[in-house]
C-alpha cells in the first residue's frame, strides 16, 4: 500500500513509523514551502531537488528490487547507473564520439538495452551460485566499468565527458519548445522579495515532470510485482531458496529477472540524470552512489517500496542539506560532514530499527483475490488457547 | 544384496543402483528401491544410514555419481529440483523453513505450481487471469488449512508459529503443488504427542485420497504405525524391505541400529 492510499484513510489506521514519517514530511513540506516563499530557496533549485530525489528514488526501487524483494546483493548500482546515463548521452550529445545528435528517446532505449545485456552476461555466471558471488562479481564490475568510461576515449571521451546533452523533450511537440514558450512570471509573496519563474524554471519543470513519470511508472510496476504470486517466490527465496527449489520454481530464472529489472530501473535514473545535468562524466560512476542507495533502501526498510522511496528522499535531503551547513558559520569544513551525517543514520538505524523506517507489514497477496476470497480477516479468540495448547516449544 | 530392485508394477518412484560419495565416503551406495503408487512408504536406518542424502539425490539437490532416479516412469536423474518437482515429486526438510515478513497463508500460497501469476509478463498483460488463480489458490489454501484444523493460523505471521504448527504448515503446502509423491524429512521430529497424531491422522488421510508418501522418521512407533512397505537403510545401501512385523523381526535390522552389522 502506498504512503498515499495510507494517507487517504484513517490516521489511525496507520502504524506508528507510518504516522511518524507522515508528521516528519508534512513538516518538512511545511518548511520547504515557506524556504520557497520567502525567497530563501530558489524555484529553480528547488525542482532540481526534486529531481534529484526522483533519482535517488529510482535508484533505491531498483535496488529494493534486487535486494529487498529476491536478497541480491549487487555493489554495482553506479555500472548501472553509469551505463544508463552514458548510454544516452553517447546517443544524444553532440560532443559524442560515437553516435550523437540522436532523439533522447533512442538514447532511452539504447542505455535500456545495454544495461539489459549487462546484467545478463554478469547474472549467468553468478546467479546459479551463492548470494555472495554475486557481491564479489558485482563489485567488480562497478570499476570494470568506471575504468572503460575512463580510458576507453574513442569510445567515451574519457576524462573530458560529455557535453551538449540536450534535454529530454527535444524533438518532441509543444514540449521541445514549452519552456521558452513559457512568459516569465514575477511572483511577489512577501514584498521585497519578487519570486522569478523564468525559462530555466519551466525547464526544471518539464525534468520534474519526467522524473515523476520514471518513478511513478516503476513504482505501480513495483507495487503490483511485489504483491503477486511473482514477488511471493521471490521473498522466499530471500528466506529460503531451497524451499523455492523444492517447490518447484526454477529459482535461477527467478532472480535473473529480478537482478534485470533492477538494472534497468537503475540505468532509467542514470537516463534521467544524463538529461538533468547535461553533463556526464566517469566521476559520476564513483562507487558512492551505490552506497548511497544501499543506505536509502536499508533505511527505508528492505522489501518496502515506500520505503525506498523514503530513503532516496533522505539521502537526498542531507545531501544537498548539508550545502546549506556553509552558511552557518562552523568551526569546521561542512562538506565531509555528508558522509559522516549519513553514517550516523545508518548507525542509528540498525541500531534502533534495524528492519528499516518503512519495513513491508502488510500481507502481500493479490488484492482482488483477497477481497473476493471471502477469508477469515482475524483470527477468532480461540487463538491463543489453541496456540498455547500446539505449541510445543 | 538388496531385493529392493524387484520391478514393481506401478511404482511412482524408482531408485536404482543411486551411488553417491562425498570424498571417499560412499553416502549412498548402490541403493534400489521403488515406492509403489498409494502407500505410505517409510525409509528408516541409524544415524549416517544416508537417508536425507537419498533424499537430496532423489529430489535433484544432490547430482548422483552413478544410477537412476524415475518419477513416474520418467527418467529425472540429474535434473534441477524444480524440474523433479514439475514431475510430482514433492519434498519437505527436517527443520521447517521459515518465511520472513510472510503469513501463513502467503507462506502456503509459495505451493501451487506454475501459477499465471509467478510470470511478470501476464502481471500486466493478464491481470484478470493472475487474480482469477490467486483466488482458487487462497480458497484452496484456506481449505487445507482447515482441513488441517490451523485456520485459526492462516493471517499469524509464519515466523511466529510453533516448531510443531510450521510441519503442519509445511505438509499443508506441499499439498498445494499437489504431489504424486510426497518426500517427507522426519515430519514429528520435535514436535510433541499431540501434534505427531495430528500429523499421523493427516498423513493417513492424504494418503486415503490419493497421495503416495515416502518419509523419513526416527519414531519407530510413528513409522511402524503409518508406513508399509518400511525400507531400512545401512552404510548407504537398502538392507531389507517390508511390512513393519517383518522389518522388526529381522536380526540384520537389529544389529544395524545396536551398531553389531559387521
Amino acid at each position: 500500500m502506498s504512503l498515499l492510499d495510507g494517507a487517504r484513510g484513517s490516521l489511525t489506521e496507520l502504524s506508528r513509523p507510518e504516522r511518524w514519517v507522515l508528521g516528519v514530511s508534512a513538516a518538512f513540506a511545511l518548511f520547504l514551502l515557506a524556504a520557497l516563499l520567502t525567497g530563501a530557496l530558489g524555484p529553480t533549485y528547488f525542482l532540481f531537488l526534486v529531481g534529484l530525489a526522483g533519482m535517488y528514488a529510482l535508484l533505491s526501487f531498483g535496488l529494493n528490487a534486487q535486494w529487498g524483494f529476491t536478497g541480491l546483493i549487487n555493489f554495482s548500482v553506479a555500472a548501472f547507473f553509469g551505463i544508463g546515463a552514458y548510454g544516452s548521452a553517447l546517443m544524444t550529445a553532440d560532443s559524442s564520439p560515437i553516435a550523437g545528435g540522436f532523439n533522447p528517446l533512442v538514447g532511452l532505449v539504447v542505455a535500456l538495452v545495454v544495461a539489459f545485456v549487462l546484467a545478463l552476461l554478469i547474472g549467468i555466471p553468478t546467479l546459479r551460485l551463492r548470494a555472495d558471488y554475486l557481491a564479489i562479481a558485482s563489485l567488480g564490475l562497478a570499476e570494470v566499468v568506471r575504468l572503460i568510461v575512463l580510458n576507453e576515449r574513442w569510445l567515451t571521451n574519457g576524462s573530458a565527458g560529455l557535453r551538449g546533452i540536450p534535454s529530454f523533450f527535444q524533438g518532441w511537440p509543444v514540449l521541445s519548445t514549452f519552456p521558452e514558450a513559457m512568459p516569465g512570471l514575477r511572483l511577489v509573496v512577501i514584498p521585497g522579495s519578487p519570486i522569478l519563474l523564468e525559462t530555466s524554471f519551466w525547464q526544471s519543470l518539464l525534468n520534474v515532470m519526467l522524473v515523476l513519470t520514471f518513478a511513478g511508472v516503476t513504482y505501480l510496476v513495483l507495487r503490483r510485482a511485489h504483491r503477486s504470486p511473482w514477488g511471493r517466490v521471490l521473498r522466499t527465496i530471500r528466506s529460503d531458496e531451497d524451499l523455492a527449489r523444492a517447490l518447484g520454481k526454477n529459482t535461477y530464472s527467478f532472480k535473473m529477472q529480478s537482478f534485470i529489472l533492477g538494472s534497468l530501473i537503475m540505468a532509467l535514473a542514470g537516463v534521467f540524470y544524463t538529461h538533468l545535468n547535461l553533463y556526464v562524466g566517469p566521476g559520476d560512476l564513483d562507487p558512492i552512489t551505490t552506497f548511497y542507495a544501499w543506505v536509502a533502501v536499508i533505511l527505508g526498510g528492505s522489501g518496502s517500496n515506500r520505503g525506498a522511496l523514503f530513503g532516496g528522499i533522505v539521502i537526498v535531503t542531507i545531501r544537498e542539506g548539508t550545502r546549506f551547513l556553509n552558511d552557518v558559520a562552523l568551526p569546521i569544513d561542512p562538506a565531509p560532514l555528508r558522509l559522516l551525517l549519513i553514517g550516523v543514520v545508518i548507525v542509528a538505524v540498525m541500531r534502533y530499527r534495524p528492519q528499516g523506517i518503512l519495513p513491508p507489514q502488510r500481507e502481500l497477496i493479490w488484492p482482488s483475490a483477497v477481497d473476493g476470497g471471502g477469508t477469515p480477516e482475524t483470527p477468532d479468540s480461540g487463538v491463543r488457547e489453541q496456540k498455547g495448547g500446539g505449541s510445543n516449544e | 544384496m538388496s531385493e529392493g530392485a524387484l520391478p514393481k508394477q506401478d511404482a511412482v518412484l524408482r531408485v536404482d543402483d543411486l551411488q553417491k560419495s562425498f570424498g571417499g565416503l560412499a553416502a549412498t551406495d548402490h541403493a534400489s528401491f521403488a515406492v509403489e503408487r498409494g502407500t505410505i512408504t517409510g525409509l528408516i536406518g541409524p544415524n549416517g544410514a544416508g537417508k536425507s542424502t537419498l533424499f537430496n539425490l532423489i529430489s535433484g539437490f544432490y547430482e548422483p555419481d552413478g544410477g537412476t532416479v524415475e518419477v513416474n516412469e520418467t527418467d529425472v536423474t540429474g535434473m534441477e529440483p524444480y524440474q523433479v518437482a514439475d514431475h510430482g515429486l514433492i519434498r519437505t526438510f527436517q527443520t521447517p523453513r521459515k518465511l520472513e515478513g510472510m503469513t501463513v497463508r502467503e507462506a502456503m500460497l509459495v505451493g501451487p505450481r506454475n501459477q499465471p501469476g509467478e510470470s511478470f509478463v501476464k502481471l500486466f498483460a493478464a491481470p484478470g487471469t493472475v487474480a482469477e488463480r490467486e483466488s482458487t489458490n487462497l480458497a484452496e489454501a484456506e481449505r487445507i488449512l482447515e482441513e488441517f484444523e490451523i485456520d485459526h493460523l492462516a493471517t499469524q505471521p509464519a515466523t511466529d508459529i510453533s516448531g510443531g504448527q510450521m510441519k503442519l504448515v509445511e505438509l499443508a503446502r506441499a499439498m498445494l503443488a499437489e504431489p504424486e509423491v510426497l518426500l517427507l524429512d522426519e515430519p514429528v521430529a520435535g514436535v510433541n504427542p499431540t501434534l505427531a497424531k495430528k500429523l499421523k491422522d493427516q498423513i493417513r488421510r492424504l494418503n486415503e485420497q490419493g497421495t503416495t508418501f515416502l518419509l523419513i522418521e526416527h519414531d519407530m512407533e510413528f513409522v511402524m504405525d503409518l508406513a508399509d512397505p518400511i525400507v531400512v537403510l545401512d552404510q548407504g545401501s537398502v538392507l531389507t524391505e517390508g511390512s513393519p512385523e517383518e522389518v522388526r523381526s529381522d536380526d540384520r535390522v537389529i544389529d544395524a541400529y545396536l551398531g553389531g552389522g559387521t
